[in-house]
Order: C-alpha cells, then structure tokens, then sequence
C-alpha cells in the first residue's frame, strides 16, 4: 500500500513540468513539511498562527506549544554557455526554524504568537569563479515575529489576524574589477533593518472532516538606509572606494494568498492540497545607492523583474499506529525569475520538491516530528542580460528537520 | 513492514544526497583538423602588451587562448617563441602613481641579453608568427628577421627565413592570420608624420599572396577584419579640447596671440594650439573632431607650455584628414579582407564590431570594459595593445567564427579568467 502510494506520486512529481523559488522559505512545521508544505487548511496546532490564522481558533487542545528547525543543504552548479567552464556553490547550511505557543482564552478566542523565519537566502559560490563581478556571496536572514487573535464565529467558520514584525539582515559580497599584483578587489555591504507587515486568514469547515482554508500575508518592505559599504582595492584607486561608505538598498518580502483544502478519508488517512500565490512582482530592481559616488563608485538599479507566481502543492498524513503517524507529499515551485534577468545572487530555478515525515507520540501530549524534504531544481538555460551572463543552472536541496509538539 | 518501507525511502533519499551534475560542453571539430594550427601576424598576435612583448603576456597571446581551448576538440601543441623574462627588450611600461595621478612608466629594466639570441634551435619550430612591428608585406621578406630582432630571436634563418616560410615549417592543417593593423597604424601614431598608409591596391594583392601560402594544402583557417584604431586609448585620452583655462588666463593667452585672429581663448575648453603648415602663421588650434596622440610628451605640455605658449609639433595629432584617411582605409582593407575570406572559403572573425562597441562599453560574462585608457580593462598600458582579458574577448570571437565555419564546437574561454590591468 505504501509503497503504491510513493511510486505513484514519484511519477507524477517527475513528469509534471511544474516547478518555486526566490528567497522564500516554506519550512514553518515539520507536520506540515512532510506533506509537502502544505498548512494552510490544517488546524492541528499552534503553527496555525503563521499558516492560517482563522484556524487558530479550531485548534484541538487548549494550549499548543511548538518548536523545530531545519538544516537545508544546498547545492547550485552553473555551466558557463560556450565554455567548459562549471562552478559550484560551497553554501553553508542554513538552519530556519519555526517556535509557535497559543492558548484558548476563551471558549472561541485563541491568543498566539508564531516566531519563524519565512525569507532566507544563503549562498556562498566557490572562490573566484566566472561570476563574481556579479556575486560572490550574499545572505538574507529575516525572522518574524506575530503575535496573534483567532475568532471561532461558528462550528464552521474562524477568522484571524496578526501583526508581524520583521527584524532582519542582509549582505552581499562581490569582486571588484580593479586587481593589484596580489588580489583581486572586493567590496561588501552589510547591514541590519526591519519591516512590518501583517497576516490574516479565515478558515471554513462546512463539514467535520473537510476543512477550506484562506490565508493572506501582507509583503514586507525590508528597506536598508546606511548599510556598511566596504571595499579592498588595489592602494592606488583607494581614494575611489572612500573607506567608510554606506549604502542604501531594499528588498521586499513578497506577499503570499494562500487558499488549502484537506479531507479526512477516514480516520487513518487525510490528504491535504495548498496554492499559494506568490507576489513576486515586488521585486523589480535591486538599487543601490551609496553616500560618496566616485567615477569608479556609481549608483546601480540592476533590473530583477519577478513575476507573480503559483506554487502547488499536495500532501497527505497516514496514521500506523496509536502512536506513529506518516506523511507524503510533494510540490511544484516555478521560478519566479525571468529567464533573461536570471542572476547567480539567487539561482532560482524551477523545482519539484518531495517530502516525507513523521510524529511519534512520546507521550499521549508530546510528539517528537520529524521531515525530510529533497528540493530537485531542474536544469535552466538563463541569462542576466544586462551582464551579458549567461549559463545553465541546476539545483538540490538535501532539508532534513526535526521538531517537538506538546498539546495540552 | 511499513517501517523497512520508511527506512528505505529515507535511505534512497540520502543516496541521492550529492551535489548535482550536468551534462558538460561537448567540444568537436566538427569538418577542421586542429592537430597542428600555425598563427600569423604582428604584435596582436605576438602577445605584446604593456609597450613590450613579454613572457606572462605571451603565454596570454589571443592565439595562445585559442590554441587551448582548440586541444578539446583534436588541438595539438602550440609552441610559442617566449622570451626569457617578463621584461623582453626592455621596453616594459608598468603602471604607477606620479603626482597622485596614475601613470604608466618605464618598469626600468636592464634587457635580458638572452631575448635577442636566436631559440630556433632549442625551441624551435614554432607556432606562433605574431611579430611586432610587421606590416602585411613583411611576412614574404627574405631576411626580415635581419631587419627585425622580435623575428630574428626565433627565425629559422636570421639571413633567409621569410616569416611565412617558416611558418610552413611545421606543415599546419589550421591557420590564424591577423595582419594589415601596422599597415595604417604606423602612419597614425606617428601623426602622419614620416610614415605613410599602405595602399590599398598593394595591401590587397599582399593579403591574397599570404593567404594563398597559408591555405595552400586547402588547409582551413580563420582571418580577422582590422579594428578602426581611432577609437583605441593611444587617440582618444587626451582631449584635443583639453586646454581649460580661467577668463584671465584666456585674455592673457589672446594678447599673446593677437597677430592671429583665427586663434581665440575663452574661459572654459580651448582647442590646443598646434602646427600646422597650411595654417594661416603655420599654427592654429585643434577642433573637437581631432585626435591628440597619447605619445604626447606630459612634460612638455605641462612646464613647457605645448598647446598653449608653444604648438604641438605635427606628429602628436591627427587632423580631420588624416583621421579620414585613416577611418577610409581600414574600411577599404576590411572589405577586401571579407570578400577574399570570402572567397577562400574561410572564417571571417569581425574583430572590428565588438572593439567599436567597447567604445560605449560591452559587457561580457559579468565582465564591463571600456576603450577607456588604463581603468577600461581592454587596452595594456600603451594604450594600442590588448590586456590578457581583451585577448580572451578576441580569443572568443575567433572561436565563434570558427565553429559558425566549421561546424566545430570548440569550447570559448571563460574571460574573467583573465587579468585585466594591475594597479600599484
């Protein structure tokens, strides 16, 4: 039985040409993740603050507390076009985590907050390779916090919104095209900020075992007003790199509409659908612009032009035993990255993505879950023209996580 | 039963936890025998850069670039004539800072006697026949290596050996040729002076002879087009307007010239003042359209008063004509060049279009250059000869004729492999 149920949905995973992207990250529950991310029709604990807030108020147990991470082990390879020319990334593992505590306050109002970390970006290319006048290394780190209110109005209906504050960080490295007998130059820009945005969603439940879910999470503008620019020059240009420089850049967060679906079968097995539209189109330009310009130190608006897109996704939950519950699922991700504004800074490339997981209840309040999501990004022929850089991509995602939930 | 099911989907899965592959470049000859190329030429095929022919900048010698990449699809050895150091005859200029301004200089070397002995012996044969200096008819002059010690270190015959004679030596099955800079150019550095343009007429008939014993054993090959060399750093530094002066500075500069009303100061650019024969009082100003050459001498210009006190002596500019003549030459040459390679059933390389863009500026493989002089990062520092990267651009467009010709796939290089200029 399993096994049909793994064949098949390999195959269907492998011949659909379906594929998302950007710098979003969807790992906020390890339940969730092993069926294939989807979330936002489930109203099984605490996580519903961030996936669907209008599920909150449904949540089973009158207290939810939750905590997980997972380790993603990336890989990009890019193929230089006309040459023999491959290089590799040496990403570090990036490690998004997820904490979620809500509590019934009364009988239909439940109070939450959700801690995790929606965006992330991680990416280091291996030394010196073809690209890194145009990047070298970069990192986005944001967590966001949300306090939270769900509203049961009924048995079939609840709403709810959160406020999310979003502390984050980002930097990027680059080469520089001015070298001296011994290095090449560099220049890096570092730097701290944060945004708001909100969450909202309503959840419906015309039946007891068929749940409808809506979410919404509003794009955050991370907006970086005086970034640390540093640059290592050759000695003679230094007076063109001024050595205390500050830069001002931004980068949005891309809002989600997110609308689930999920079906109890019977009372070992539930399936679980998810589309979440993406608004990529935030991000347009990544413009830099820095305090002292110079005749070698210029401002740049370097074109990104995302669109929009849709993600979807398919899961479902099968309980073993009393104590053991496993899950399936699975997700096409396509790229939000036009295929002639393709950069290596975030080499996001069409991708299927499989997912398995499971809880072990250690005891009848506490789960130990655990997922395992294996991100295959299909091979890309892209451009980013205005650097007249082009190449082929391709990328694997190794995610295994690990969580605890108690419900009480 | 179910749990062997999970713990052999989760072992598959870390199975599949390596670093991605992909199906690399599949490099062919497609219909040319690469087995043993020969390249001919002058300077730009020689590797000179930085005002001297030089070991490291050898090695990165667009037909050199070439040659590497041609050894994935059946390429063989390319044997260069090397010199001993990284100082060659001694004309080297590096790149140093002089009254905070970056300027190149003389790296001040004693030449390495050992450049001017003859390697043939212990080299030899060669396949590289880039010899600096050489105008196309040089390459069919017994001796010339007599005449020219960058083709005599390496000659078969100091006495005997025309270039192309030896070139043949090693009996190619593919050639490079890129020949005919020199033929304008030398009439252009020197301002016009003393130096005349090769006719077109002769250069044509030359360019035939040379291909013909190239191509004799129907060996392939490919042949480029001549760059429009008024666009390159040597003319295009030095504005001929550059003469910026205060209104005090204009009115005194007027009483001093006030027997020559056709020469006129305002505050702001000035034309400078030069010689010129059929100038009303033998001297008159620069107009915007002229070229002012980089072999200028700065101290000159700067404590003895050229261009403002005193003219500019004619070799160190290039009137209106004379760029004419030279803008109408290299178009004449190309075309004849198009249309024999034409003919000759060859790769034609259009060197030409992507050295006019970089005027503007030309991106490649992340890479912005500019004709810019020393900060562009496609000129060396004399401002005529390429940078190794500027030679992995030519290399490219060799290889993309190449291949379009042939049906070959013989792989490009990476050009940010390459150095640009190096500064102090």
């Amino acid at each position: 039985m399993m096994r049909k149920i793994f064949t098949s949905v390999l195959t269907v995973l492998f011949t659909l040409h379906v594929y998302a992207g950007g710098y979003q990250v969807s790992l906020h529950g390890q339940k969730q993740i092993g069926m294939g991310l989807t979330g936002t029709s489930l109203t099984i604990d605490g996580s519903s603050s961030f996936y669907n807030p209008g599920g909150l108020s449904m949540m089973v147990s009158e207290r939810s507390i939750l905590a997980g991470m997972s380790v993603i082990n990336s890989y990009n390879l890019f193929h230089l076009q006309g040459t023999m020319y491959e290089a590799r990334t040496e990403n570090p593992p990036s490690t998004p985590f997820y904490f979620y505590g809500a509590a019934r306050i009364t009988g239909n109002l439940v109070a939450g907050i959700a801690v995790n970390t929606p965006y992330g970006n991680n990416l280091t290319w291996e030394e010196g390779w073809a690209g890194r006048f145009l990047v070298e290394e970069t990192s986005l780190q944001a967590i966001t916090i949300q306090p939270t209110a769900s509203y049961l109005i009924n048995d079939m209906l609840g709403i709810g919104a959160g406020v999310v504050f979003a502390p984050g960080k980002v930097e990027l490295a680059k080469a520089l095209r001015v070298e001296d007998q011994h290095e090449e130059g560099s220049m890096s820009i570092k730097g701290s900020t944060s945004g708001w945005g909100f969450n909202a969603g309503i959840m419906f439940k015309p039946l007891p075992e068929m749940n409808f879910g809506i979410s919404y999470r509003s794009r955050i503008d991370m907006t970086l007003e005086d970034a640390d620019a540093r640059f290592s020059v050759p000695q003679s240009l230094q007076t063109y790199f001024p050595p205390l420089n500050k830069a001002s850049t931004a980068l949005p967060l891309p809002a989600n509409l997110d609308f689930g679906a999920s079906y109890e079968i019977n009372d070992e097995l539930m399936v679980a659908i998810a589309l979440n539209y993406v608004f990529w189109d935030a991000y347009d330009t990544l413009a830099f612009d820095f305090d002292t310009n110079t005749t070698l130190l210029t401002d740049s608006k370097n074109p990104r032009m995302y669109s929009n897109r849709l993600i979807f996704r398919a899961g479902g939950q099968y309980r073993a035993s009393e104590k053991l519950y496993l899950r399936l699922g699975g997700y096409y991700d396509p790229t939000p990255v036009n295929e002639n504004y393709f950069t290596p800074e975030t080499p996001s490339v069409n991708s299927v993505g499989i997912t398995a997981g499971l809880s072990y209840m250690l005891l009848p309040e506490v789960s130990l879950d655990a997922s395992f999501l294996y991100i295959h990004g299909m091979e890309t022929q892209a451009a980013y023209s205005p650097a007249n850089f082009a190449g082929r991509y391709k990328s694997r995602a190794y995610v295994p996580g690990i969580g605890l939930s108690y419900n009480f | 039963m179910k749990i062997r099911n999970i713990i052999s989907f989760f072992g598959l899965l870390t199975m599949m936890a390596c670093e991605p592959e992909m199906e690399s470049f599949k490099p062919s000859p497609g219909d040319a025998d690469f087995s043993t190329m020969v390249a001919v030429g002058n300077s730009l095929t020689a590797g000179f850069a930085d005002g001297e022919l030089y070991r490291s900048a050898q090695q990165n010698s667009y037909p050199n670039i070439v040659a590497q990449q041609l050894k994935h699809a059946g390429g063989g050895d390319f044997i260069q004539p090397l010199m001993k150091d990284e100082y060659g005859f001694g004309n080297r200029l590096v790149l140093d800072v002089i009254d905070g301004m970056l300027t190149p200089v003389p790296a001040g070397k004693q030449v390495n006697p050992d450049n001017l002995l003859s390697i043939y012996d212990e080299k030899g044969p060669f396949n590289n026949f880039g010899i600096p200096h050489a105008k196309a008819d040089h390459l069919l002059v017994p001796g010339y290596g007599f005449l020219n010690p960058y083709f005599g270190r390496f000659a078969k015959n100091v006495n005997t050996s025309t270039v192309l004679n030896d070139a043949m030596i090693v009996e190619p099955t593919f050639f490079l040729l890129w020949i005919g800079n020199n033929d304008v150019l030398n009439y252009a550095i020197h301002g016009g002076e003393g130096e005349t343009i090769t006719n077109v007429e002769y250069f044509s008939k030359i360019i035939e002879s040379i291909i013909s014993l190239l191509a004799e054993n129907n060996a392939p090959g490919a042949v480029a087009n001549i760059p429009d060399i008024t666009v390159i750093p040597f003319f295009t530094t030095i504005p001929s307007i550059g003469l910026v002066l205060t209104e005090s500075q204009a009115s005194e500069l007027n009483l001093v010239y006030k027997d020559f009303p056709h020469i006129e100061f305002k505050a702001g650019q000035n034309g400078f003042v030069v010689t010129d024969a059929e100038a009303q009082g033998q001297i008159r100003q620069l107009t915007a359209n002229e070229l002012l050459l980089l072999s200028v001498p700065p101290d000159s210009m700067q404590y003895a008063g050229w261009g403002s006190m005193k003219p500019i002596p004619l070799q160190y500019y290039l009137s209106e004509q004379q760029i004419e003549n030279v803008r109408e030459t290299v178009d004449q040459y190309n075309s004849f060049i198009r249309k024999i390679t034409g003919d000759m059933n060859l790769a034609f390389v259009d060197v030409n279009t992507p050295l006019k863009n970089a005027e503007t500026g030309i991106i490649f493989d992340g890479v912005s250059f500019t004709t810019k002089f020393v900060t562009g990062g496609v000129f060396s520092l004399d401002g005529i000869h390429l940078t190794a990267r500027g030679n992995a651009i030519v290399a490219n467009e060799f290889i993309d004729a190449i291949n379009k010709k042939y049906g070959s796939s013989v792989p490009k290089t990476s050009v940010t492999e390459f150095q640009g200029v190096i500064f102090p």
